[in-house]
C-alpha cells in the first residue's frame, strides 16, 4: 500500500507538472522577420500580371499532355474544404482535353511522403498537396524529384520559397468576412454576436477580428463572443456552442469550422420558435442547411489557381512564389450561393438600415457592402479593412490612426482581438 | 431489537442524512445559480443532450467490460452507427427505424469483435483497435451516398406533460426527443439487471472468475457474446443519435472521437451504470460549460483532456482510499474451456 501511495502521488506530480509546463510554454523563437519579408514582397505577381499571362498560355496550341495529381487530407464528401478542392479539380479537368487528374482523399499528414512518389511513379507531372500538415514532406519530397512539380496549399512562411520546383498558393476570405460583419452589424437587434471558431491560428484569428471589425463599423454597441472547439470537423461541439451563444443572447452567430452545424442550429431554431439567428456559410454554398437564416458566406474558387498552375506547368514553368487569392482576380467570392451575394429575403432589412461613410455620407448598409464588394474586386482600390485606430482588447493601440496593417502581420502572426470581443482565452 | 437491525438502521439513517443534505446543497446551489442570473436550465439541458450518446455507449461498454471483454472500437461502432442510421433513416422514411439501423450496424460490428476476441481468442486491444479503424473506414464507405443531405425524418421534441412545468428539473430531464428519455431509463434498468437479477450475476462471475462460472453452469461463451453484441448496439445506437437525433445529417467524422471519451467514462463510472450517468452528465456538463470557462482562460486543449483527467485523478483517489476499484479481475484474458 506504501509503495502503490507514493506512486499514486508521483502521478499527480507528473499531471500537474505537465498541466504547469503546457501553461508557461515557452514561445517558439520567431524566425528572421525582416529576411521573410523581404522573400514574401520579392515572390508575389500582381493579379493583372497573372491574368495576361493566362490568356498568352491559352493561345499557345498544346502538344504536350499534363497529368496532375492531388493529394486531400480529408474526404471529397466533407462539405467543406476538401470538397472545395475537388471542385477545383474537377473543372479545370472537364476544361481542358490535354489534362488528365488523379486524386487521393483521407490521406493523414505523415504519410504523404507516400502518396507524393507514388503518383510520380504514375507517371504525374505535377502534384498538389492541400492541407497545412502536408507542407515540410512536399518541399523534402521537391528536392527528390528535381524535374517534378510540387505545389502546396497554404503553409507556413518558412518554406515558402525554399525550394526551387515547389510552389504556394492560397485563397483567403477576410475580406469577405468583413462584409459578412457588415450585414451581421446591421442586423442584429441584441447587439451581441457570436463567433464559433475551430481554432486560433492567425487565419482564424484574421478572419473573426475582420467579422467584428466589419460589423462595429456599422453598429459601434456591437459586442462579440468567442467560443473555440479545438477540431475542424465535430458538428457536436459546433452544435453545443451555437446553443450556448443563442442562449447568451447572439442573433448572428458566425463561424470558421468545415461541417454545417452552426447553420444547421440556427435554423432548428428558427424552427422550433421563429426567431431568426443570422447567419453564413462557410468555404461551400451551405444555403440548404438554413434557408431562411443564411444571409451570405465564403466561397473559394480554386479552378482559378489549378488553371493558371497547370498552364504553366503545361509549357515546363515551374515558379516557387507563394500568393495570396483574394477577391480581386476571382480566387474567392462572397455569396449565400455563387452568383448570389447576399441572400435576396435579406436585402430589404439591410437596405433599411442607415450608415454614415467618411466617403459615401449617409447610405445604408446593403449599398455599403456592394459598394466595399466593388473596392475589393478592383487592383488597384487600396481599402483594407484592418486600419487603425483600432485598440486590442487589453487597451493596447494596435493600429494609429490611418495606419494599415503589416501584411506579415496579416498573414502569419495575428493573435490580437479588437475591442469589444470577447476572446476566448 | 437485535444487533443486526440497529446497525442496518443506523446505516440507512446516515445515508438518508446524507442524500438530503446532498440534494439540499443542490437546490440551493442551482437557486444561487438562478437568482445570479444564470440560465440553469437550459444549462442542464444541452448537457442532457450531450450527455446521451455518451451515455448509451458507456452503458453499453459497462456491460462488455462487466463480462471481461474491453472493446476499444467503440469509436468505430459510433462511426458506423452514425452512417448507417441516417441511410436507414433514408430508406425507411423514418428516425425511429435510422436509429434501429444505427444499432443494428453496432451490434453486426460488435458480432464480428466476438468471434475474433471470445471464439478464436485474440488479443482484445489489437481487435479492439481494428474494430475502430474498420468502422471508421466503413462509415466513410456507407455514408458517401447521403453526405450533408439533410434529413426531412426527425424526432420531435416530446415534453412529458406535468414533469417538464418543474422549474429548472423539468428543462434539465424532461424537455427531449424520446432517444434521451430511452437513456435515461436504460440507466436504473441497467442497474437492476447487473446488480439484482440472475443473468447480471452470471455476467459479473465470468467477468470475475470465468471458469468458477463455466463449472456453475454458465455459459461463458454466450454470456460474453451476448455483453459484447449489446454494448455494440448501444454504441451504434449513441452514434446514430448524432447523425439522426442530434445533427439531422451525416459528415464523415461526425463523432469526432468522443467513442474514446466512452472508454474513459467506463472506468470513471467504475463498471456501474449509475456511475455512467453521472460521469456522463458531468463530462456534458462541463462541455456546456465551455462558454464561462472559456471566458475565464481556459485554454481549449485542457478543456479537451479534462474527460480524462478527471478519470486519472478518480482512479488515484480511490486508489488511496479503497485497495481494490472493483475492475472485472478477467478484464483482457480469453477464456478456454479446459
Amino acid at each position: 500500500m506504501e509503495t502503490g501511495k507514493w506512486v499514486a502521488v508521483l502521478v499527480i506530480v507528473a499531471i500537474v507538472a505537465g498541466v504547469i509546463g503546457y501553461v508557461v510554454k515557452p514561445t517558439p523563437t520567431p524566425p528572421e522577420v525582416a529576411e521573410l519579408q523581404d522573400r514574401v514582397s520579392e515572390l508575389e505577381t500582381t493579379v493583372s500580371e497573372q491574368s495576361a499571362r493566362i490568356d498568352e498560355l491559352e493561345a499557345i496550341p498544346k502538344a504536350k499532355l499534363v497529368k496532375a495529381g492531388f493529394i486531400y487530407v480529408g474526404p471529397i464528401e466533407d462539405y467543406g474544404w476538401t470538397m472545395a478542392h475537388n471542385r477545383g479539380r474537377t473543372r479545370v479537368d472537364e476544361k481542358y482535353d490535354w489534362l488528365e487528374t488523379m486524386y487521393a482523399e483521407i490521406v493523414p499528414e505523415p504519410e504523404v511522403s507516400d502518396y507524393i512518389d507514388e503518383m510520380f511513379g504514375k507517371g504525374c507531372d505535377v502534384v498538389f498537396t492541400t492541407s497545412f500538415g502536408f507542407g515540410w514532406d512536399t518541399v523534402k519530397a521537391g528536392a527528390r524529384w528535381p524535374d517534378k512539380m510540387l505545389y502546396h496549399c497554404s503553409g507556413d512562411s518558412s518554406i515558402h520559397g525554399t525550394a526551387p520546383n515547389v510552389g504556394f498558393y492560397f485563397a483567403d476570405f477576410y475580406q469577405i468576412y468583413y462584409m459578412n460583419g457588415l450585414a451581421a452589424g446591421a442586423l442584429t437587434k441584441t447587439n451581441k454576436i457570436g463567433y464559433v471558431a475551430a481554432y486560433t491560428t492567425a487565419e482564424l484569428v484574421r478572419h473573426l477580428d475582420a467579422f467584428y471589425l466589419g460589423a462595429k463599423e456599422v453598429n459601434p454597441d456591437v459586442e462579440m463572443k468567442v467560443l473555440v472547439t479545438g477540431s475542424w470537423v465535430d458538428p457536436a461541439t459546433d452544435t453545443l456552442n451555437a446553443e450556448t451563444l443563442i442562449a447568451w443572447g447572439a442573433d448572428v452567430i458566425g463561424f470558421t469550422a468545415d461541417a454545417p452545424a452552426v447553420i444547421s442550429k440556427c435554423q432548428e431554431h428558427y424552427e422550433d420558435t421563429g426567431e431568426k439567428i443570422y447567419t453564413f456559410s462557410h468555404y461551400s454554398c451551405m444555403k440548404e442547411f438554413g434557408p431562411d437564416v443564411v444571409v451570405s458566406g465564403q466561397l473559394v474558387n480554386w479552378e482559378k489557381w489549378y488553371d493558371y498552375l497547370l498552364l504553366k506547368a503545361q509549357q515546363d514553368e515551374a515558379e516557387n512564389w507563394q500568393h495570396w487569392g483574394l477577391i480581386n482576380g476571382g480566387y474567392c467570392e462572397m455569396g449565400s450561393d455563387f452568383g448570389e451575394p447576399i441572400n435576396p429575403i435579406f436585402i430589404d432589412d439591410l437596405e433599411a438600415v442607415t450608415v454614415t461613410d467618411p466617403v459615401l455620407g449617409t447610405t445604408n448598409v446593403y449599398d455599403l457592402i456592394m459598394y466595399r464588394y466593388e473596392q475589393f474586386k478592383d487592383e488597384r482600390s487600396t481599402y483594407e479593412p484592418f486600419t487603425g485606430p483600432i485598440y486590442d482588447t487589453e487597451g493596447n493601440l494596435r493600429l494609429k490612426p490611418g495606419e494599415v496593417i503589416d501584411g506579415y502581420e496579416l498573414w502569419w502572426e495575428i493573435q490580437w482581438y479588437p475591442e469589444g470581443i470577447i476572446p476566448p482565452e | 431489537m437485535n444487533l443486526a437491525t440497529k446497525v442496518f438502521s443506523n446505516i440507512l439513517r446516515k445515508k438518508t442524512l446524507a442524500l438530503i443534505i446532498g440534494l439540499a446543497a443542490v437546490v440551493l446551489f442551482v437557486s444561487y445559480l438562478e437568482l445570479s442570473g444564470v440560465k440553469t436550465g437550459s444549462f442542464l439541458n444541452r448537457a442532457m443532450v450531450f450527455a446521451t450518446p455518451l451515455l448509451f455507449g458507456t452503458l453499453g461498454e459497462i456491460y462488455a467490460e462487466r463480462s471481461g471483454i474491453l472493446n476499444l472500437g467503440i469509436e468505430g461502432m459510433m462511426s458506423t452507427g452514425a452512417a448507417a442510421g441516417i441511410l436507414g433513416a433514408f430508406a425507411l422514411r423514418s428516425a425511429w427505424a435510422g436509429a434501429a439501423v444505427g444499432m443494428i450496424s453496432g451490434a453486426l460490428l460488435a458480432f464480428l469483435f466476438a468471434i475474433a476476441v471470445v471464439h478464436l481468442r485474440g488479443m482484445q486491444v489489437p481487435a479492439g483497435l481494428g474494430l475502430f479503424m474498420f468502422g471508421l473506414g466503413l462509415s466513410g464507405v456507407i455514408g458517401v451516398t447521403h453526405a450533408g443531405e439533410k434529413l426531412p425524418y426527425i424526432f420531435t421534441k416530446t415534453p412529458i406533460p406535468v414533469l417538464s412545468d418543474i422549474p429548472v428539473l423539468g428543462e434539465f430531464l424532461f424537455q427531449h426527443v424520446p432517444l434521451v428519455y430511452l437513456a435515461l431509463i436504460l440507466v436504473p434498468i441497467m442497474w437492476f439487471v447487473l446488480f439484482k437479477t440472475r443473468l447480471g450475476l452470471n455476467i459479473r462471475t465470468v467477468g470475475e472468475n470465468p471458469a468458477a462460472a463455466d463449472s456453475a453452469g454458465v455459459n461463458v461463451f454466450r454470456t460474453r457474446y451476448l455483453c459484447i453484441i449489446l454494448g455494440g448496439a448501444l454504441a451504434g445506437l449513441g452514434g446514430a443519435f448524432f447523425s439522426v437525433a442530434w445533427m439531422h445529417y451525416w459528415l464523415e467524422g461526425m463523432t469526432a472521437g468522443w467513442g474514446w471519451v466512452v472508454i474513459a467514462l467506463t472506468i470513471f463510472a467504475l463498471w456501474n451504470p449509475l456511475g455512467g450517468l453521472l460521469g456522463s452528465l458531468l463530462f456534458g456538463g462541463v462541455h456546456a460549460f465551455q462558454f464561462e470557462l472559456q471566458g475565464l482562460g481556459f485554454p481549449i486543449h485542457i478543456l479537451g483532456m479534462l474527460p480524462y483527467l478527471v478519470t486519472l485523478i478518480t482512479l488515484i483517489t480511490l486508489l488511496l482510499f479503497r485497495r481494490r476499484l472493483g475492475a472485472p479481475s478477467a478484464l483482457l484474458t480469453s477464456y478456454t474451456r479446459e
